[in-house]
């Protein structure tokens, strides 16, 4: 963990794959992740709809392709809230926060790591089942999302240039 | 003896005191209003449920710590059970609630309409939802939007949420840009029950200081606080006033007479007109209220100069009841002219300056009868030596001064003039500058208000209606009209009791509107054609329209004991057996453009309180000046057949008119707003002004006789000075306005009664022969 506090930044492409209780079949997105330390993370998705998410401490810039952009506040929607800790605590190597929010259980070697993260908040766990990292060095290769009602969000991230 | 009636009348004023209940807040104070919705805001501010409202701010320390000490407030409040409502955060909607009212949205949500449940309109519902299951408000739509596709649910939050700015910092309300931590609380007892707002504010102070504070500050508003802290600053202002002139009197007192005896004599009328005066008003009024209090407490400094006048007047040798009668004549005259002047206040018709005057005039009377019945015998019972008048030699050049008096016109004629010129002094437009309630705390309410988003209670609409479904469809059917003004700018939003439980009439309406099962599962199965949805994915939206067929109507009474109906309490109430459903309006640019939309709609009424009560004080305000003109007709009348002199009458007329011009336009000069009080306060000074002219104008006295008089009236004056003096330190505006005019003007009173009604002296030093 201390390792990954010492990238101040990261570019990366993901590709996500999306399989919801509802829907028929998986969903896909591509495009790119940026972070800074401590706090700001970017998802720009760019298929198949554009869409750009901004996250800065607790405020959210959200754009759906042309639509105006809604401002959110994380701490007004825990579900959102939860998502963005386990993508983002990682990634600032601060695991004391992560142990705030999660369980957590690290396996592997330094090369090949999986970190386990499960909610400790009973609301958050009645949405979020699980969270599963899994990655080398100081770099997260695949990001596993398990909802409690079955909604599965698959991650890959490869760093950009 | 004397002593022992002194210590009783200090007793029988305590036992008064302490039986009168002292009340403070402003619409005790206020006259009912003009219109019958003015009438019903006024009682509406003084007990209804929007006067138990406490504003809270905590600030002064980290985010993270402000929103733990918020979350434990939020939750150790509601235990008290003296709060009808505690929000600082998103647990406001508690789950069952918030279950049970998503349960009903389509009866409740001004979204669930015939057209949303058209092929067309879920189809493209269908569509937005795969759009936002694809983005990043996946969780959201998943949790909301399969069940709720037409968003129902949402556009009823939205409705709620109201004007609300602030944003949420770790589970607590914070002030937009800003960190101070907001949490609204409702006590369960009305606004104006002191005791029991003693005990809400108490409890939220407990609740701060049990979550461990550390550096951080406490901030409380609202019309309960300010009860409180009117009361409060009232109480401390009389209590340091009454302990601080009493001994500043005193010593004055002991350094001109030398005698605890002639102390304890002069204490006893006083005492007894302040708790006579107390029970009359608590008598006439069932409570005494603290600015007549505060006011009353401060006539100690005029019916002191009764039994002051009476001992300071007495020969050597000379027996009690022989001074009485040697000053009979002014004494009587200065008390019925004085006691004429406030009593005139009683018929004013605005209850708190009634007040006033009954507690002025009965105690001015009452240190009067005491002064004339029972300090001659006092004197002679405790055989109270006369004062020395001393060596009258320093007399004739302070007389001399009389021989330049018209130049003493000088500062009137300025005066006059200056008045002239501006116009007259100004007026005080703005009830405020009447209330106790210091401008800071006043200040804080409106920032913690805004930063709320909690209404003003200055703009509203009173609806009224035979029942609460008459209330709430008038409202609907205005909403849109208050929609079209917002649009134009005329208003920035207004919070009402539709908004927030629609009519039985709506959601009946809304109820009919729903498909039956099947045929909802037939176009919700044709609008999701070649879209990737499971045929189950939207089973608990078939379901929650099914039941909502079979749901009852949600009434306001189904509410009661819930956070929803503890917001819509002070929004639709029962009042005399009709219903009332007032509506705030926030940011009111155009006035006339509201008026004009609503003129001629049965039951709805346009109140703007700050006119209202502005209207009030400007027709109060006028006919002040009639009472005054009348007061002063009676009072010339008085002199006129008490003195008949015309030459005296004039001088001591003169020299009242001159104090009171002079110190108007000092006033004017210093940048006052004259307001009824200061009327008073100016009643107050002419009935000081014409006691000194009356003594300073007995004629045919001797240099002794007038050294006497000029040295009790300068003791007297001297008083004045001292009481008023301090209450121009006052926290409380108005007691501080009353302080500042009454001591300007003694001291002019002094000085132009000294000048204009005593007798130019004779040449050649003629006062010094005998």
């Amino acid at each position: 963990m201390a390792r990954m506090a010492a990238v101040p930044e990261r570019h990366e492409s993901f590709r996500e794959e999306r399989r919801l209780a509802a829907l028929n079949f998986p969903l896909v997105m591509t495009g790119t992740l940026r972070y800074r330390r401590p706090a700001h993370l970017e998802k720009l998705t760019e298929t198949p709809q554009p869409e750009s998410l901004v996250v800065e401490g607790d405020r959210v810039e959200l754009t759906l392709g042309n639509e105006p952009t809604q401002i959110l506040d994380l701490a007004r929607a825990p579900e959102l809230r939860v998502l963005v800790d386990a993508v983002r605590a990682p990634l600032s190597g601060d695991l004391a926060a992560l142990r705030r929010s999660f369980a957590v259980r690290a396996t592997g070697t330094p090369d090949a790591w999986v970190l386990e993260l499960q909610p400790l908040e009973p609301r958050a766990a009645r949405f979020l089942r699980a969270v599963r990292l899994a990655g080398s060095g100081t770099n997260v290769r695949e990001t596993l999302l398990l909802q409690a009602n079955g909604d599965v969000h698959h991650m890959l991230t490869r760093p950009l240039p | 003896m004397l002593a022992a009636l002194a210590a009783a009348a200090l007793l029988l004023a305590a036992v008064l005191l302490l039986a009168v209940r002292v009340r403070t807040d402003m619409a005790e104070f206020l006259p009912r209003g003009e219109t019958e919705a003015a009438r019903l805001v006024l009682r509406e501010a003084r007990a209804g449920a929007a006067t138990g409202l406490i504003l809270v701010g905590i600030e002064g320390a980290p985010p993270a710590d402000l929103a733990r000490i918020s979350r434990a407030m939020a939750e150790a409040l509601p235990a008290t059970g003296l709060f009808s409502l505690v929000i600082g955060g998103e647990a406001a909607l508690p789950e069952a609630e918030g279950a049970a009212l998503f349960a009903r949205r389509y009866l409740l949500s001004p979204a669930s309409t015939a057209e949303a449940f058209t092929e067309p309109a879920l189809r493209a519902d269908l569509e937005a939802l795969l759009r936002q299951l694809g983005s990043s408000m996946a969780p959201l739509a998943v949790q909301f939007g399969l069940a709720d596709p037409p968003g129902a649910f949402l556009a009823m939050l939205r409705g709620w949420a109201g004007s609300s700015s602030v944003r949420v910092v770790e589970g607590a309300w914070f002030a937009a840009g800003q960190d101070r931590a907001l949490l609204l609380a409702r006590s369960r007892a009305g606004g104006m029950d002191i005791p029991a707002q003693e005990a809400a504010t108490a409890a939220i102070q407990a609740a701060f200081l049990a979550a461990s504070p550390g550096p951080a500050r406490l901030l409380v508003a609202g019309p309960a606080v300010f009860a409180r802290d009117a009361a409060r600053a009232i109480r401390g202002d009389v209590e340091r006033i009454a302990l601080l002139s009493t001994g500043l009197v005193a010593l004055l007192l002991w350094w001109r007479f030398r005698s605890a005896l002639v102390l304890a004599a002069i204490a006893v009328p006083v005492v007894l007109s302040i708790a006579a005066a107390a029970l009359v008003v608590q008598l006439g009024y069932g409570a005494l209220h603290g600015v007549a209090l505060g006011f009353g407490i401060t006539m100690l400094g005029v019916s002191l100069d009764y039994p002051v006048l009476m001992i300071g007047h007495r020969k050597a040798g000379e027996p009690a009841m022989a001074t009485r009668a040697r000053i009979g004549p002014a004494f009587v005259l200065a008390v019925i002219t004085a006691t004429l002047g406030l009593a005139a206040m009683v018929f004013s018709g605005f209850p708190g300056l009634s007040q006033l005057g009954v507690f002025s005039a009965a105690g001015l009377a009452a240190a009067a009868l005491a002064t004339w019945w029972l300090l001659p015998r006092l004197v002679v019972a405790a055989e109270l030596a006369p004062v020395s008048a001393g060596n009258p030699a320093w007399l004739a050049p302070v007389e001399g001064l009389r021989r330049w008096r018209l130049l003493g016109l000088l500062p009137v004629l300025a005066a006059a003039l200056y008045l002239a010129a501006r116009g007259g002094p100004d007026w005080e437009g703005d009830l405020q500058s009447l209330s106790p309630v210091p401008a800071a705390s006043r200040a804080l309410d409106a920032e913690l208000r805004a930063q709320l988003g909690a209404p003003e209670v200055t703009q509203l609409l009173v609806i009224q209606g035979a029942d609460a479904e008459a209330v709430l469809r008038r409202q609907e059917e205005l909403w849109p009209v208050l929609e079209r003004l917002r649009a134009a700018g005329a208003l920035a939003g207004a919070e009402l009791a539709a908004r927030l439980l629609p009519s039985i009439a709506t959601q009946e309406a809304r109820r009919a509107a729903l498909p039956a099962p099947g045929e909802l599962a037939r176009r919700l199965a044709a609008a999701g054609a070649g879209l990737p949805f499971r045929p189950d994915a939207f089973a608990p939206f078939l379901q929650a329209v099914a039941a909502s067929r079979d749901l009852p109507p949600l009434r306001p009474e189904n509410l009661a004991g819930t956070p929803l109906g503890a917001r819509l309490e002070p929004l639709l109430f029962q009042r005399e057996g009709r219903w009332h459903g007032p509506v705030a309006l926030r940011g009111v640019h155009d006035a006339a453009a509201i008026r004009a939309a609503l003129d001629g709609r049965e039951g709805v009424v346009y109140v703007d309180m700050r006119q209202e009560l502005g209207g009030i004080l400007a027709r109060y305000t006028a006919q002040a000046w009639h009472w005054l003109g009348w007061t002063g007709l009676l009072v010339l009348a008085v002199l006129a057949a008490g003195l008949r002199d015309a030459g005296r009458v004039v001088r001591v007329l003169g020299s009242v008119v001159a104090a009171l011009l002079v110190a108007v336009a000092v006033l004017t000069l210093a940048g006052a707003r004259l307001s009824l009080l200061h009327l008073v306060a100016l009643q107050l000074v002419a009935g000081i002004g014409l006691d000194y002219g009356l003594f300073f104008s007995r004629p045919l006295l001797d240099a002794e006789e007038r050294a006497r008089t000029l040295r009790t009236l300068v003791t007297c004056n001297a008083m004045t000075l001292l009481t008023f003096g301090l209450l121009a330190a006052c926290q409380t505006p108005l007691l501080r306005d009353i302080g500042w005019t009454v001591a300007i003007g003694a001291v002019l009173a002094m000085g132009f009664g000294f000048l204009f009604a005593g007798e130019r002296p004779a040449p050649r030093g003629a006062g010094q022969r005998r």
